[in-house]
């Protein structure tokens, strides 16, 4: 007979053996879990389009006019176009356009801007001012300008909702 | 001996309501399933109404019909976008009984919250969660235990009402989600997780709708047969403890206790009586039917109080879910606009530096508080004895600070629910709101 004798001479191996099948169930059911976790990640979206087309710019009214679908206030002076999102920065509702009894022209960001409205969120009382940026309330930063551009094909107004402009940005339709 | 009267055969198939001895009060509780997770005994003053007000049974109680009240819903729901609306609409103005049973299932809900947050309240303002002259206890675990149950029952509440697929529903998963995505680096992430996407659409319902009807029950269930086993495992509630305290029988020294002749008493030679103090009252009476007695009626009170509640109140519906429009103000339930009002409040400016509300009030306060809840029991240091009783001395500090927390949410809770008008502007009640256009 050799040394190796019968199992239980050997601990070592016994111990070594329970420890590889507990570790073996454990890896088991977390790999369990971290597929069932991963599966719940989406890997397409079926979200809308973020480049959207608004329609004629010669249809836009002078002023404001708000997109519900987009979330987005279109301006438009004259031939003068630009988009700021209606989505509050603090906690995303969506907030409500007020006309100002007395607009008044400003700078900003270097370029003059006729400021005609506020907006004012109904979910936590963020207000913003008519360019956008915060004024006061739990609105962390202003309301975020999107890229405008006028459609190739057709002429349509068209809005990038995933590219984020500064507030100088002007479309001047020809 | 006959086989049916041996020890630990019941003779009835259920239980003794009035049994006519220990051993048949004894047998009943070990012989039936039904009873085996009380003890045999039970300490009288646990028992008291004013201790513990019964709130935690209450709480199960209403968990139990949050439960039947849920099935017929279950058939009745339809988790689409689509038809979310309508389905919750039939079953409150089609179905027989629809409305009475969606009543049991809300008012429960919100009635289970509170239970849930006073029952927390009472722990610990009697400081049940210290372990007292017990071997083994871990009071301090089911504590722990017992925060968990509270956030799951507040995750219950808001995966609940978002379900209707209302304006109320899409603005919380709205705000609710967005607050997670205020979380720096992974925050996007853990909404996109959440929602099934980056918009609120089919697969957000869904997500909420299976944590609603399974995940969280499931788990909640779970947590509260734990809680259970640890109740008994602890030794009962904290006051039992308290039984250890009362005076032991002892023998008092002879004492010149009664006279007959003036003369005895000048030469004190008066007869001596031997007495003995007052034996400890034996404050031990059998489960059956004291303990079952009572948590009957606290489980039939609660289910009458609903029932009554139910055919009297009308539970809202808002308009059906309109992500164009953001209804003003836009208000959260009122177990959580303390928080919609931390939200509002907590956005700091340091010079150019902004913190975002939503992250600090939203993320970073909730989640202190609830760190500081978890870690109080190894906290507080007072003496063993403040275990079980209401306001102790020496937990007196301890205890203030807590009621100033409480004190605060209320105050918060208060304000959000009569303080705020459109763009959430401040309002006293008795002032009114100005005529706002519902649309732009």
């Amino acid at each position: 007979m050799t040394k190796r004798g019968s199992m239980t001479d050997r601990p070592d191996r016994r111990e070594f053996l329970m420890k590889l099948g507990i570790g073996a169930g454990v890896a088991g059911i977390a790999t369990q879990g971290a597929a069932s976790l991963r599966s719940l990640v989406p890997n397409v979206s079926y979200d809308a389009p973020t480049t959207v087309k608004l329609g004629s710019p010669m249809e836009f009214p002078d002023g404001l006019k708000f997109l519900p679908d987009q979330r987005l206030f279109v301006f438009r002076e004259g031939n003068v176009f630009h988009a700021v999102s209606a989505v509050c920065t603090h906690l995303g509702c969506t907030v409500r356009a007020e006309a100002l009894s007395q607009p008044e022209t400003r700078q900003v960001a270097g370029t003059p801007l006729r400021l005609t409205h506020r907006f004012l969120c109904p979910c936590h009382g963020s207000s913003y001012a008519g360019d956008g940026s915060n004024v006061s309330g739990p609105a962390p930063r202003p309301l975020t300008w999107y890229q405008l551009s006028v459609s190739t094909d057709d002429g349509q107004l068209v809005v990038d909702l995933a590219q984020e402009v500064g507030r100088d940005f002007r479309l001047t339709v020809a | 001996m006959s086989a049916r009267s041996a020890p630990g055969v019941h003779e009835k198939r259920l239980w003794s309501l009035r049994p006519r001895s220990d051993r048949e009060a004894g047998d009943a509780v070990v012989s039936n399933f039904l009873l085996h997770w009380f003890p045999a005994k039970v300490f009288k003053p646990s028992l008291d109404w004013s201790y513990s007000f019964w709130l935690g049974t209450i709480s199960a109680a209403l968990f139990l019909l949050l439960c039947l009240s849920g099935f017929p819903l279950l058939f009745l729901y339809i988790p689409s976008v689509e038809r979310a609306y309508a389905s919750v609409k039939d079953i409150e103005y089609v179905i027989t009984f629809g409305s009475w049973i969606r009543a049991v299932h809300r008012l429960s809900a919100h009635l289970m919250v509170a239970a849930v947050v006073l029952h927390l309240v009472r722990v610990f303002l009697t400081g049940a969660y210290k372990n007292g002259v017990g071997r083994g206890q871990q009071r301090e675990w089911n504590w722990v235990i017992g925060v968990g149950m509270l956030l799951l029952t507040l995750f219950l509440s808001f995966t609940g009402y978002l379900l209707p697929w209302d304006q109320l529903a899409y603005w919380a998963v709205t705000v609710g989600t967005n607050i997670a995505s205020s979380i720096p680096w992974i925050g996007a992430r853990i909404r996109e997780l959440l929602i099934g996407g980056r918009t609120i659409e089919q697969p957000t319902l869904i997500r909420f709708y299976a944590l609603h009807v399974i995940v969280l029950p499931a788990a909640l269930g779970a947590l509260f047969v734990y809680h259970m086993w640890r109740v008994r495992k602890d030794g009962g509630l904290a006051r039992a403890d308290r039984a250890a305290l009362l005076p032991e029988k002892a023998e008092t020294p002879p004492a010149r206790s009664k006279t007959y002749t003036l003369l005895g008493v000048a030469r004190g030679t008066a007869p001596a009586i031997r007495a003995t103090s007052l034996e400890a009252p034996d404050l031990s009476v059998n489960a059956v039917p004291d303990l079952t007695r009572r948590a009957t009626v606290s489980v039939l009170g609660t289910i009458a109080v609903i029932s009554i509640l139910a055919s009297l109140l009308r539970s809202p519906l808002e308009e059906a879910a309109n992500p164009l429009v953001t209804p003003n103000p836009a208000k959260a339930p009122w177990y959580f606009l303390w928080l919609q009002e931390i939200v509002t409040d907590t956005t700091l400016h340091v010079g150019r530096f902004t913190i975002n509300g939503a992250f600090l009030g939203g993320v970073v306060l909730p989640g202190l508080l609830i760190a500081l809840l978890t870690v109080w029991p190894w906290l507080d240091t007072s003496p063993q004895g403040a275990a079980g009783s209401w306001f102790a001395r020496s937990r007196r500090r301890q205890n203030l600070v807590f009621l100033l927390m409480c004190l605060v949410v209320v105050v918060f809770t208060l304000v959000g629910t009569f303080c705020r008008g459109p763009y959430w502007h401040f309002y006293w009640p008795w002032q009114t709101w100005p005529e706002i256009p519902t649309r732009i």
